[in-house]
């Protein structure tokens, strides 16, 4: 067993999360609060450290004034607070909205937009290698299907009847294949953590594994 | 048939009890199931295999916080473990103000293991906020969003960085991330400078990447616990690292946890059915 007193906290901490599992009780609670307020003061120093000491802080203690301007905006949605300031937020958040609105439409248009629908595209190089994986023809069909059908599943401005209909519920076995697909990962994700606690509480803590 | 319609009525607790000994058993006694690296785990490894010793460095980007580190930490070490025992440079920096410390981490353990010398085979840059505005700066110049590198030292005193400047100058954009922040990449530094650019991420977040694989605008993904465990598998294979394989230890466990799951929603779907099937015949 380990003999590190931090090793030992954090393990008992890990057990009275895992506590709950079987029902709430104090343990759990006494953990989860902990929990919640470690993060709460982690982060305090972690964004003075990271952010306010580097960019706000040197620069006005080397008499960089330039720095009042961003930092006056910022303070400026502390005006939420004051009822006959409150309009005054709308100036931080109109600057801080057009610059990221003009700055990343146009990119993210083309990166999710364009280049996604020319992924979807049938073209003539799939035809020298039709069964490719990747880049054969089948597949690209096959995203084809896909992406009509989804599409037309998500298209609500007629009744689904007739052809629309029988499309829409092809879109509806891709959307499920989608959504296994995403739940399969979510399911090794959530896993993941908990083997990590668990290779954790076996190796670091009663060193049951090698 | 009253068995069958118990299924559904299963104490959780149970369930939960198997899940962890699905998750201990195999952790404690070892397994040997075999690892078959997927397509894209392969094209990125084969991407960063060709490029040349000693030349430009790649950039990899280490966005994630403590609670994705079961996942993506062995990502890094093992990507980083490749670069190293290939004489191959690397550049760390992250937009995760938690990433710092769990970089720094990986590069301080593994470094001596290679001989590798910060400056000379690798730089480490730390922590800068902007998200996409620190993306497009280093699109101009590297030096315009890190003057300096996490130890102060200025970037044009590192050896490794002479001629380095921009997107231009790094063969691959390695993001490593538990957030959509790769997106970001994907947008500034694959769609505006035209950097190669390849992904790393947590398994939730890996369908979401997909589409982007599609249309080439990802050279290679590694998918969570499984795309490390590929990678510190063909490390292996090619005797690049001799370190324990975390990852692929924890892979054994994850596959036992996914058949007990798919045992457990056929059960359910089963005690479903002749459920309803029972109330129907009522």
């Amino acid at each position: 067993m380990s003999t590190n007193i931090w090793v030992w906290i954090a393990a008992l901490l890990s057990l009275a999360i895992f506590s709950y599992l079987y029902k709430d009780n104090p343990a759990f609670r006494f953990a989860e609060h902990l929990f919640t307020g470690l993060s709460v003061g982690y982060f305090i120093v972690l964004y003075w450290n990271n952010y306010t000491l580097p960019y706000i802080v040197t620069p006005l203690v080397n008499h960089r004034w330039i720095t009042l301007i961003p930092m006056a905006l910022g303070m400026m949605y502390f005006f939420r607070f004051i009822p006959k300031l409150n309009h005054l937020i709308l100036i931080p958040i109109a600057i801080s909205l057009g610059f990221w609105n003009g700055m990343s439409i146009p990119l993210t248009f083309e990166a999710d937009v364009l280049k996604q629908i020319q992924g979807t595209m049938v073209n003539t190089s799939m035809l020298t290698n039709i069964w490719d994986p990747q880049k054969g023809l089948m597949v690209g069909l096959l995203v084809m299907v896909g992406v009509i059908s989804t599409i037309t599943y998500f298209y609500f401005s007629r009744e689904h009847k007739g052809p629309i209909k029988v499309t829409a519920n092809v879109g509806i076995w891709f959307v499920m294949i989608g959504f296994g697909a995403t739940f399969g990962y979510t399911v090794m994700a959530r896993v993941s953590l908990l083997i990590a606690r668990m290779q954790f509480l076996f190796t670091d803590w009663i060193h049951l594994i090698k | 048939m009253k068995i069958l319609e118990n299924l559904t009525k299963i104490n959780r607790r149970y369930i939960f009890l198997l899940v962890a000994l699905a998750v201990i058993i195999p952790l404690i006694v070892p397994m040997k199931l075999p690892t078959i690296p997927g397509k894209y785990t392969v094209k990125l490894y084969g991407f960063i295999d060709k490029i040349p010793p000693q030349s430009q460095p790649i950039l990899i980007a280490a966005d994630y916080s403590p609670s994705m580190m079961p996942e993506l930490q062995p990502m890094l070490e093992a990507v980083i473990r490749h670069c190293f025992a290939k004489g191959i440079r690397v550049v760390i920096m992250t937009l995760d103000p938690n990433g710092a410390a769990l970089s720094e981490e990986a590069l301080k353990k593994i470094a001596p293991e290679y001989g590798a010398v910060n400056g000379r085979d690798y730089a480490f840059l730390g922590f800068k906020p902007g998200s996409s505005i620190v993306m497009m700066s280093i699109g101009e110049n590297f030096r315009q969003a890190f003057p300096t590198d996490f130890y102060g030292t200025p970037l044009d005193s590192l050896p490794m960085m002479n001629g380095i400047r921009n997107y231009a100058d790094v063969p691959l954009v390695l993001s490593i991330a538990g957030s959509a922040i790769t997106q970001g990449w994907i947008a500034y530094a694959h769609t505006r400078y035209h950097a190669n650019v390849g992904a790393g991420c947590t398994a939730v977040s890996t369908a979401d990447y997909y589409p982007f694989l599609q249309a080439g605008q990802l050279v290679g993904l590694l998918n969570g616990m499984k795309g490390a465990s590929e990678y510190e598998y063909l490390n292996k294979k090619n005797g690049y690292s001799s370190a324990a394989p975390v990852a692929t230890k924890g892979m054994n466990a994850v596959s036992i946890v996914h058949l007990l799951l798919m045992l457990f929603i056929i059960l359910g779907n089963i005690g479903y059915l002749v459920t309803r099937h029972n109330q129907s015949k009522k």
